[in-house]
């Protein structure tokens, strides 16, 4: 492949995740923004294509009138969990059209305290499965979690497990949420949400932004010292049979995820397989889903999950590192953010400079996904 | 006391309405969905076309009124409004999916926290989910331990 056509990661920003009052969605955006430009070396005026994504926190191509008015195209995406791959594919597709040679992705979010608000009609489901409480995501994680540890015979220390790495490393990262380490019986013994899942086991909506400057083929090696290369992006949403949220009624089966399709795309297109992938972010807004999100991306067979927990081999130092800034349980998930907090996060490690824990022996090869309502995956292979 | 039901459309009209001298009268309404005449897909609530295949007439389907219970789980907190609080305030109760056999439905579980595991053998009932503003009670489906179903 001729490196003039490929795109590249050529800086990153981000604004830390977490509560903070002082603060709006768009001021978080810009700090992120203006992080990235100054990582890459580049001004405002030298970006030829920009998206932004928020999913409650105002329309992102307002940022111009606090960056510049320049006239730069700038595309606003509101794609679930999946908001935030969605602006850098719209970048990069922009950049390998010929559009622009720099291009930034952006998002942010700012959410209020507990459990998501949620409207039936705009699901287009009847007022009574609100109504009759059924209509939360919670309940979809634990029922969704309690029938995969039954089918592959996982135990709940294994969803313990999940937590206490998580914690681990947010509290060596600096841009995270959650910096108290806990063991896995004060998880374990935290308040009962929803069987089999505790509160320290899932994420909560937060705050934050992201963003990266992406530069396509030569000029990309011209800004950046070491530019990570987007070796493939793949955004997919359900067929038929998959178990999602929200869902009145499943088939029988069997239920295939969206996940598997993406990460599927994205090994394919980038030439690699799963056991190359040195770092990994996965969705994991509650341990169940990033156990699920484990075998389903083909890091590791179904089934295999407690072992590989038990044995570190997910840790920062371990064969396959997960999630080394604590992903959205450290995190939180402010859901325009934090599929760019993925980006941002294994681009750094690529680069070898990891703002919290460093995956030794210089990582080549890293993977990010995400997975949200009502179906909808995305995945990406970043190389150096 | 007065009652209702919470949705007709999810109820088969015919059922549970007895007089008293029909085959059934008394049982609960039974849940009806709609099932395509061409790939057979069965879904719950109706809808007037498949999600499976571009082919078939959906038609409408009375779902079978026993199953097992195929996942669970329980809601401790007191959801977010739109949720409607029954009388009495909120009391944590379990949901989970009911394996019909064609069709897996989404439901309140009437089982107790000692009773309930996966392939529980259940059996459609009602619940009040809350209180009309003029004391209507209103009802909704849900699954409760099926005494005979143990087969």
């Amino acid at each position: 492949m001729r490196r003039t056509d490929d795109v590249y990661v050529v800086g990153c920003g981000m604004h830390p995740f977490g509560r903070d009052e002082s603060v709006t969605g768009m001021d978080m955006a810009e700090r992120a923004v203006r992080g990235a430009l100054a990582d890459a070396g580049v001004a405002w005026e030298d970006v030829g294509y920009a998206s932004g994504g928020s999913d409650v926190s105002g329309k992102p191509d307002t940022l111009v009138g606090r960056l510049g008015l320049t006239g730069v195209p700038f595309v606003n995406v509101q794609n679930g969990c999946a908001t935030g791959a969605s602006t850098v594919l719209t970048v990069a597709n922009a950049l390998r059209a010929g559009e622009a040679s720099i291009g930034l992705a952006v998002g942010f979010d700012k959410h209020e305290r507990g459990a998501f608000h949620v409207s039936a009609s705009r699901y287009g489901l009847g007022d009574w499965y609100a109504e009759t409480g059924m209509m939360l995501t919670t309940q979809f994680f634990a029922l969704k979690t309690r029938r995969y540890l039954y089918e592959h015979g996982i135990s709940e220390r294994a969803l313990a497990m999940v937590a206490v790495r998580a914690f681990r490393n947010g509290s060596n990262h600096p841009l995270a949420w959650r910096r108290k380490p806990l063991t896995e019986q004060e998880v374990l013994d935290s308040a009962e949400v929803s069987p089999p899942l505790t509160q320290y086991m899932f994420c909560s909506p937060g705050q934050g932004a992201a963003a990266l400057v992406l530069a396509l083929g030569d000029r990309a090696f011209d800004l950046c010292e070491r530019p990570v290369r987007l070796a493939s992006l793949a955004l997919r949403t359900r067929r038929f049979g998959s178990f999602e949220v929200f869902s009145p009624w499943l088939p029988p089966g069997p239920h295939r995820s969206p996940s598997v399709d993406a990460a599927e795309a994205v090994f394919r297109t980038a030439g690699l397989r799963p056991a190359d992938v040195q770092v990994a972010q996965l969705q994991d807004t509650d341990s169940g889903s990033e156990l699920i999100h484990l075998a389903e991306t083909g890091l590791c067979g179904h089934g295999e999950q407690e072992e590989l927990l038990a044995c570190g081999d997910t840790d920062p130092a371990g064969r396959i590192p997960v999630n080394t800034d604590g992903g959205c349980l450290a995190g939180g998930e402010p859901v325009g953010a934090s599929g760019l907090r993925q980006f941002h996060e294994v681009v750094r490690q690529l680069q070898g400079r990891a703002p919290g824990v460093q995956v030794p022996g210089a990582p080549r090869v890293g993977f990010t996904h995400v997975y949200g309502a009502p179906g909808i995956s995305a995945c990406s292979v970043l190389t150096v | 006391m007065t009652s209702r039901l919470i949705d007709e459309s999810l109820f088969d009209g015919e059922s549970g309405r007895g007089d008293g001298e029909r085959p059934g009268a008394g049982d609960p309404p039974r849940l009806v969905g709609a099932r395509c005449s061409a790939c057979g897909t069965v879904v719950f609530p109706r809808q007037d076309s498949c999600p499976r295949c571009a082919d078939g007439a959906m038609s409408v389907r009375v779902l079978p009124a026993s199953g097992r219970v195929w996942s669970w789980t329980l809601q401790a907190f007191p959801p977010k409004p739109p949720y409607r609080t029954p009388p009495g305030g909120h009391r944590a109760y379990h949901v989970g999916y009911v394996d019909l056999g064609e069709v897996l439905v989404e439901a309140r579980l009437a089982v107790p926290r000692a009773e309930i595991r996966i392939g529980l053998p259940v059996r459609l009932t009602t619940v009040t989910a809350y209180q009309d503003e003029d004391g209507t009670e209103v009802l909704t489906f849900a699954f409760a331990p099926d005494r005979d179903g143990g087969r």
